[in-house]
């Protein structure tokens, strides 16, 4: 038995007096795909950047592949494998497209390997090799998302977080944004992604999770999630 | 006013504002990647005019060797008081943009420290360094230029001109870059920032490392030599554009030539107020500075 690539037990975080995770337990099977749904305010990023080490835990455990990681600082967690593609992209607009995937590759196993890596991000998303030199500010929503994708990708990570990577984008873009995450899922890594588009990322994930003001509320498979009647009614207000 | 009065004072003003350019880049620098108005900016230029005094009075060494003391032990000054005095504050503010008032005031704490902790320990005497060699002007197109200054603003140029190119770069130039744009971001991508942030304060320090020894065989050295320097250079910074380099320079030069011309007609203070006048007036009209972009 080989441990989870990610396990989350009980944890809990907040600002300040305000808590946002009161309790979340979930668990990311090795070279899975895992969702992660919810309303907005439900702590979804704030989960996201619990994990990332950018914001105190005040209880509970995260491992990731049987490590401990909870507590360290964001650089060491990267470090440990856990990479993501943060909310709202979070590119370095000053920087061209070929800048904001090298500044990703920071770790010293994934600068040894960044060459590789980068031939494979373009392969993934080749506009971006045509327009490498191209500052990132200058590219569309749904280019910038996959320079995003691609920095946390560049990381070599063991567990590849994606939070939003489809919101405000065109929906021949979602599509393709899609695509392009089934193809990493051939890549040595479980895959955990919080998407509003609750449909189309339930059908492609292995398990998912309902978030609800800080808490697990459901879980399931991906089918079971979708023939539930209450996400139903409430994520694809069906 | 004849043409060689003139043509003396604007080529003393491009080398002393090239000086100023130089003063101001490590205020620049950091600014623009912490986000920290570093008041004690001057107070630190003041720290090394003194290593190179010391340097100098105790051991005979000269002031242009003792850069090789002085920038390594600015580095180090400069390292520590952000590691161990300003990140407190920076992750005391967790992952939101650190509060520029309480930055200031820590810095501004700091400034009267270095500066009363100098008066105690050096007194309030004025004190220079006298080379046993004599540096000769030299005549540039038939108008005498000071050498000192000259190697100054030389010196300031290449050290911008060096720093942006590591910046651009280097490996850890772009973690700077990264970490200056995005700080989140940069730490989500297995940057170390603390780090990075210790390395740019160092960095700033090692510049006023380099320009302590080079103005120590030029200015008088008191403990509140700088005040002035760091009120200057942060005009300089704001008219050249916060946290641009290229705009260090030039806002220097301007500030320089403008007070070195003005001087020519008023009194030198009367050209100081006329220095910050015409800094008003370039904001009205450019208020992200010269080089800025808003």
């Amino acid at each position: 038995m080989s441990s989870p690539a990610l396990e989350i037990k009980d944890l809990h975080a907040g600002y300040g007096d305000a808590k946002i995770l009161r309790g979340v337990t979930l668990s990311l099977p090795p070279r899975s795909l895992v969702a992660l749904v919810g309303a907005n305010g439900a702590g979804k990023t704030t989960l996201l950047r619990t994990i990332s080490g950018l914001l105190k835990k005040s209880g509970g455990a995260i491992a990731l592949g049987g490590e401990t990681i909870d507590g360290l600082p964001p650089h060491r967690v990267v470090e440990a494998g856990f990479v993501q593609s943060p909310e709202g992209k979070q590119l370095f607009h000053g920087m061209s497209i070929l800048e904001n995937l090298m500044v990703g590759a920071h770790t010293e196993r994934a600068r040894a390997r960044r060459k590789e890596t980068l031939e494979e991000v373009f392969e993934l998303f080749p506009i971006l090799a045509e327009r490498q030199h191209k500052p990132a500010s200058a590219l569309s929503g749904g280019q910038q998302q996959m320079v995003a994708v691609g920095r946390a990708l560049m990381a070599l990570p063991r567990v590849l977080a994606l939070d939003e990577p489809s919101l405000g984008l065109a929906p021949i873009m979602v599509d393709r944004l899609f695509e392009a995450i089934s193809k990493i899922r051939e890549r040595d890594l479980a895959i955990l992604v919080i998407e509003q588009n609750v449909f189309q990322v339930l059908e492609m994930a292995d398990y998912g999770y309902v978030l609800e003001n800080g808490k697990v509320s459901m879980q399931g498979s991906g089918q079971e999630l979708l023939a539930n009647d209450h996400l139903r009614e409430t994520y694809l207000g069906l | 006013m004849d043409f060689f009065i003139l043509s003396f004072a604007v080529t003393n003003g491009l080398l002393l504002g090239g000086i100023y350019g130089g003063v101001a880049l490590g205020l620049s620098l950091i600014f623009g990647v912490l986000r920290v108005v570093n008041f004690a900016h001057g107070s630190f230029l003041m720290l090394s005019l003194y290593i190179s005094f010391w340097l100098w009075s105790i051991f005979g060494l000269d002031p242009y060797l003792s850069a090789l003391i002085n920038i390594p032990a600015m580095f180090m000054l400069g390292f520590a008081v952000q590691a161990l005095i300003i990140s407190p504050l920076i992750k005391r503010e967790s992952a939101l943009v650190v509060e520029p008032l309480s930055a200031l005031l820590l810095t501004a704490g700091i400034f009267l420290v270095l500066d009363n902790a100098a008066l105690m320990a050096f007194g309030p005497d004025v004190r220079a360094v006298q080379t046993s060699y004599y540096m000769p002007s030299l005549m540039l197109g038939g108008i005498p230029v000071n050498s000192q200054r000259l190697i100054g603003a030389v010196a300031a140029v290449i050290v911008a001109a060096a720093l942006s190119w590591w910046l651009r770069t280097s490996h850890l130039g772009r973690s700077i870059r990264a970490t200056a744009q995005n700080r989140d971001a940069a730490a989500m991508s297995g940057i170390n920032v603390p780090f990075v942030y210790a390395v740019t304060f160092g960095i700033g320090c090692g510049i006023l490392g380099l320009f302590g020894a080079l103005m120590s065989t030029f200015i008088p050295i008191s403990p509140s030599i700088g005040l002035s320097f760091g009120i200057k250079s942060f005009i300089v910074v704001v008219l050249g554009g916060l946290g641009s380099i290229p705009g260090c320079i030039i806002g220097g030069i301007v500030i320089g030539v403008f007070e070195a011309v003005a001087s020519q007609f008023v009194t030198a203070t009367s050209a100081a107020i006329g220095s910050l006048a015409l800094f008003v007036l370039i904001l009205i009209f450019r208020p992200a500075g010269i080089m800025g972009r808003a």
